[in-house]
């Protein structure tokens, strides 16, 4: 479904992604990991267009999305959500999802209705699968960390994606949160069949939920296939010596 | 509507401002007059600004461009009159979008620069060009229809175009595209992640916001019967900003108490001293460090608790970048 | 239609003009890169050190005033930068920007109107001093020699700031706490008498500058605002705290507003503003680079 190939990125004169690859098939869930710095985020800001690539090419459903800007990404059935918590301070946690489920359903630029009134049921559906719904109300800003990352996943939900990317999304999570977040990941795929790629740096959260890993070190991609090859591999044993 | 708690109330001070000019002196019709014009002003200021966390400064540009044009047409051509209030909205919008559009590639500080450069030279034109503008004496003595020639029925006319525009305002503000519009001005980034085209809704916001300052310099005709260059000088572009931080710019009527303090505060001050300016830097001061979130904003601090911990003197207009 | 002796000499002209809108704007821009803040107050400053020339030079007979006036004026209005930084300035540091740009507004309609209190509101003039008045001839035409005074004073001052920002420790600081304040800070530096120290030096070229401009035009409320927005395009379009952007971006409003009187004197000051549309259209960062 998603075909990252070779893709090049420096910022000045650092390279921050030097050749990295990656194949997400369709209803996969998919992880990325690595050391610190070795070019996850950037990465991801690559796929979803927060940055152009220097080289390289991004193919989604075999169409090149590569220059395209984000808000074209989105609407080609990719959403995300951010390491740092990228939500609406002053909007209610029913307004934030709602934004997104409007935005999907080519609503937003409508000047008349009311807004309250539309797409009501969309977003308490997704609010409710995130297990947010009781406090729907609340002003987003202030939740606690641990939902407000929730809340992230729930408004890349809102555009109905095909392909969703999570990045970092137990960080700063307790464990019963991160547990709970798991479950939530599996869930929407299975239920949704949704695709699903993430970067963790929690080694058990990855190897419980990932189907396939790709493995990163300064900007590159080592090896990317099952558990028990990536397990096995020289070099990312090599990579993560001292490491997580 | 009619069963929203704010109806009544509402409804009421409309009615108690349509017979106000019955037994009111003069003068003071007046000044509620050009408070209505001035507000109205203002609140499309804020539309951009507050709710669209964008940095207009130099919005007078469009304010004087509408009551430019309406004069203009008023005087120098023999066209219908209305036809020269309808064109005042109109054109503005139309520089809106002209302006509007160089200055949306820009974040903040440039989109700032940029919009204070361009305007300054539409001013410097206007100042300028003594024989079709009047340059800086501006034109006087416009002369109305006969269905505004009195004071009172100005009034009238401009209390109800605010009205109009008022609620159009608010169901913008509440739709769809207003809750995006504020969505952008808290986190460009994250919507431009769920599919908005950030660029094209701050566009359509200004141009919505320009429109209504031109209809606001129209209204500025009617009542004063002529136009002044000041108009387009960004210090007064910076004073209608005072008037919306002092009223609450992220409340929906802040603005209007805004500028109904600052310019009664202007008229009966003025009355004791030729040192306003003096004063409306002092309210400003006062205001920054006091009263952040304007009159408004502080009373809605203090009703509604739920609301404080957001609500910090306006920090998200920084992290909207 | 205008010989070259003319071109040249309006050149010289524009150039002339350059060197005060340099010098005002080297401090407006000096103090938007260490603190980041364009400070609105800075045209009041000005006016208050062209005042305070004016002031000055009729406590004395003779020259001697103005050139006592050229040091002292310009002290004056650091002393009050001082007091506002001091008082009220710098409780702000934490806020954010708007709210900082907005003070300043309010310093400028305060300061604006104290003017009017102490000087009145007629125009003043202030004449050259003996050594300065008249003119020169230069290539055929006749060149004021205030104007020659200008075009070396401006290199001289560019070279001060320089060495300032370059070579003593002061300035190195100010530099670095422009890129990256709260490294700085770490540095065990006390910021914010950085920034007062920054702002007080930006404040006190505004008062340089009004002092010279003193002689070459008519002292009157209201230059403040004028020259403001002058100011803050220049600074633009030069780079925002780049001190040779803000000599590019004086040179270019200079000269095109000396062209514009020759061509078309109605229109001369819309000029600049088409140059400095044109410039931000194409790089709307400004010429040079800025400092952040």
């Amino acid at each position: 479904m998603l075909q990252v190939e070779a893709v090049v990125k420096s910022f000045d004169d650092f390279m921050a992604v030097n050749g990295a690859n990656l194949r997400v098939g369709k209803g996969e869930i998919v992880a990325v990991i690595g050391p610190n710095g070795a070019g996850k985020t950037t990465l991801f800001n690559l796929i979803t267009g927060q940055f152009k690539p220097d080289r390289g090419k991004i193919i989604f459903k075999e169409e090149d999305i590569t220059q395209l800007p984000p808000y074209q990404i989105c609407k080609k059935g990719i959403t995300r959500s951010f390491q740092i918590v990228n939500i609406f301070p002053r909007l209610t946690v029913f307004g934030n999802v709602q934004v997104a489920v409007l935005s999907h359903q080519g609503r937003s630029s409508n000047l008349f209705r009311p807004a309250q009134s539309l797409a009501v049921k969309e977003t308490k559906d997704i609010l409710e699968i995130v297990g947010l719904l009781d406090k729907e109300k609340n002003i987003a800003g202030s939740l606690s960390h641990g939902d407000q990352k929730i809340l992230e996943i729930a408004i890349a939900l809102g555009n109905e994606p095909e392909l969703l990317i999570l990045d970092e999304p137990t960080a700063g999570m307790s464990p019963e949160e991160t547990q709970a977040t798991i479950e939530l990941i599996k869930r929407l795929a299975q239920m949704r069949g949704l695709t699903i790629l993430f970067c963790e740096h929690d080694m058990d959260i990855v190897f419980s939920i990932a189907q396939s890993i790709m493995v990163m070190r300064h900007g590159q991609t080592i090896i990317q296939g099952g558990l028990e090859e990536v397990r096995s591999n020289k070099e990312v044993q090599e990579a993560y010596l001292g490491g997580e | 509507m009619i069963h929203s708690k704010w109806f009544w109330p509402t409804a009421s001070i409309f009615i108690l401002l349509l017979i106000l000019p019955l037994f009111v002196p003069r003068f003071y019709v007046y000044i509620l007059a050009l408070i209505y014009v001035t507000s109205l002003l203002a609140m499309s200021l804020n539309m951009v600004v507050g709710h669209g966390g964008m940095f207009q400064f130099h919005h007078g540009v469009f304010y004087g461009v509408g009551a430019y044009t309406a004069a203009l047409m008023l005087t120098k051509t023999s066209m219908p009159m209305w036809i020269g209030f309808i064109a005042g909205p109109i054109v503005a919008a139309l520089i809106g979008l002209i302006i509007g559009w160089f200055c949306v590639r820009l974040t903040r500080l440039y989109f700032a620069m940029l919009q204070i450069s361009l305007g300054s030279l539409i001013w410097a034109i206007v100042y300028r060009w003594y024989s079709f503008t009047g340059g800086d004496d501006g034109i006087h003595g416009i002369r109305m229809p006969s269905l505004l020639s009195s004071l009172n029925s100005s009034y009238y006319f401009i209390l109800i175009i605010l009205v109009l525009c008022l609620i159009t305002m608010y169901m913008i503000l509440k739709s769809p595209f207003g809750n995006a519009l504020q969505a952008i001005r808290d986190n460009p980034q994250r919507c431009e992640a769920v599919g908005i085209n950030v660029r094209r809704y701050q566009l359509l916001g200004i141009v919505i916001a320009t429109f209504f300052a031109g209809a606001a310099g129209v209204l500025f005709v009617v009542l004063e019967r002529s136009v002044f260059a000041d108009l387009l000088f960004w210090v007064f572009s910076l004073e209608i900003f005072i008037m919306c931080l002092l009223g609450g710019w992220f409340t929906f009527l802040g603005p209007i108490l805004g500028t109904a303090i600052i310019l009664t505060l202007r008229t009966f001050v003025g009355r004791y001293t030729e040192y306003w300016t003096l004063i409306l830097g002092i309210i400003l001061i006062l205001v920054i460090f006091f009263l952040p979130e304007g009159v408004m904003g502080y009373f809605q601090e203090i009703f509604k608790p739920r609301m404080k911990g957001m609500v910090q003197g306006g920090k998200t207009i920084d992290a909207a970048g | 239609m205008f010989g070259p002796a003319e071109l040249i000499s309006q050149l010289l002209v524009g150039i002339s003009r350059s060197m005060i809108l340099f010098i005002v704007c080297a401090g407006l821009s000096f103090v938007l890169g260490v603190l980041r803040i364009p400070n609105i107050a800075h045209g009041t400053l000005y006016m208050i050190g062209a005042f305070a020339t004016f002031s000055i030079t009729k406590m004395f007979a003779g020259s001697a005033g103005f050139w006592i006036a050229l040091i002292v004026a310009p002290l004056l209005v650091a002393v009050v930068s001082l007091v506002a930084e001091r008082a009220l300035f710098c409780h702000l540091y934490e806020r954010e920007h708007l709210m900082l740009l907005l003070f300043t507004f309010a310093i400028s309609l305060i300061l604006g109107d104290l003017v009017k209190i102490v000087w009145g509101a007629e125009y003043k003039s202030v004449s050259a001093p003996a050594l300065l008045k008249g003119s020169i001839s230069l290539l055929g035409a006749s060149f004021p020699r205030y104007n020659l005074f200008l075009i070396l004073v401006g290199p001289l001052v560019a070279i001060a700031i320089w060495l300032f920002t370059n070579k003593t420790r002061i300035g190195k600081i100010s530099r670095a706490a422009a890129v990256d304040r709260e490294m700085v800070g770490v540095l065990g530096i006390n910021v914010s008498w950085v920034f007062a120290i920054a702002f007080v030096i930006g404040c006190y070229l505004a008062g340089v500058g009004g002092a010279l401009v003193a002689p070459t035009v008519s002292i009157t409320l209201g230059m403040d605002h004028t020259l403001i927005i002058e100011a803050f395009l220049i600074v633009t379009i030069g780079g925002l705290g780049n001190m040779w952007g803000a000599l590019v971006g004086s040179l270019i409003f200079g000269i095109t507003h000396s062209f514009g009187v020759l061509f078309w004197p109605q229109f001369a000051i819309v000029f600049p503003y088409i140059a400095v549309v044109i410039v931000l259209l194409l790089r709307p960062k400004g010429l040079l680079k800025s400092v952040w």
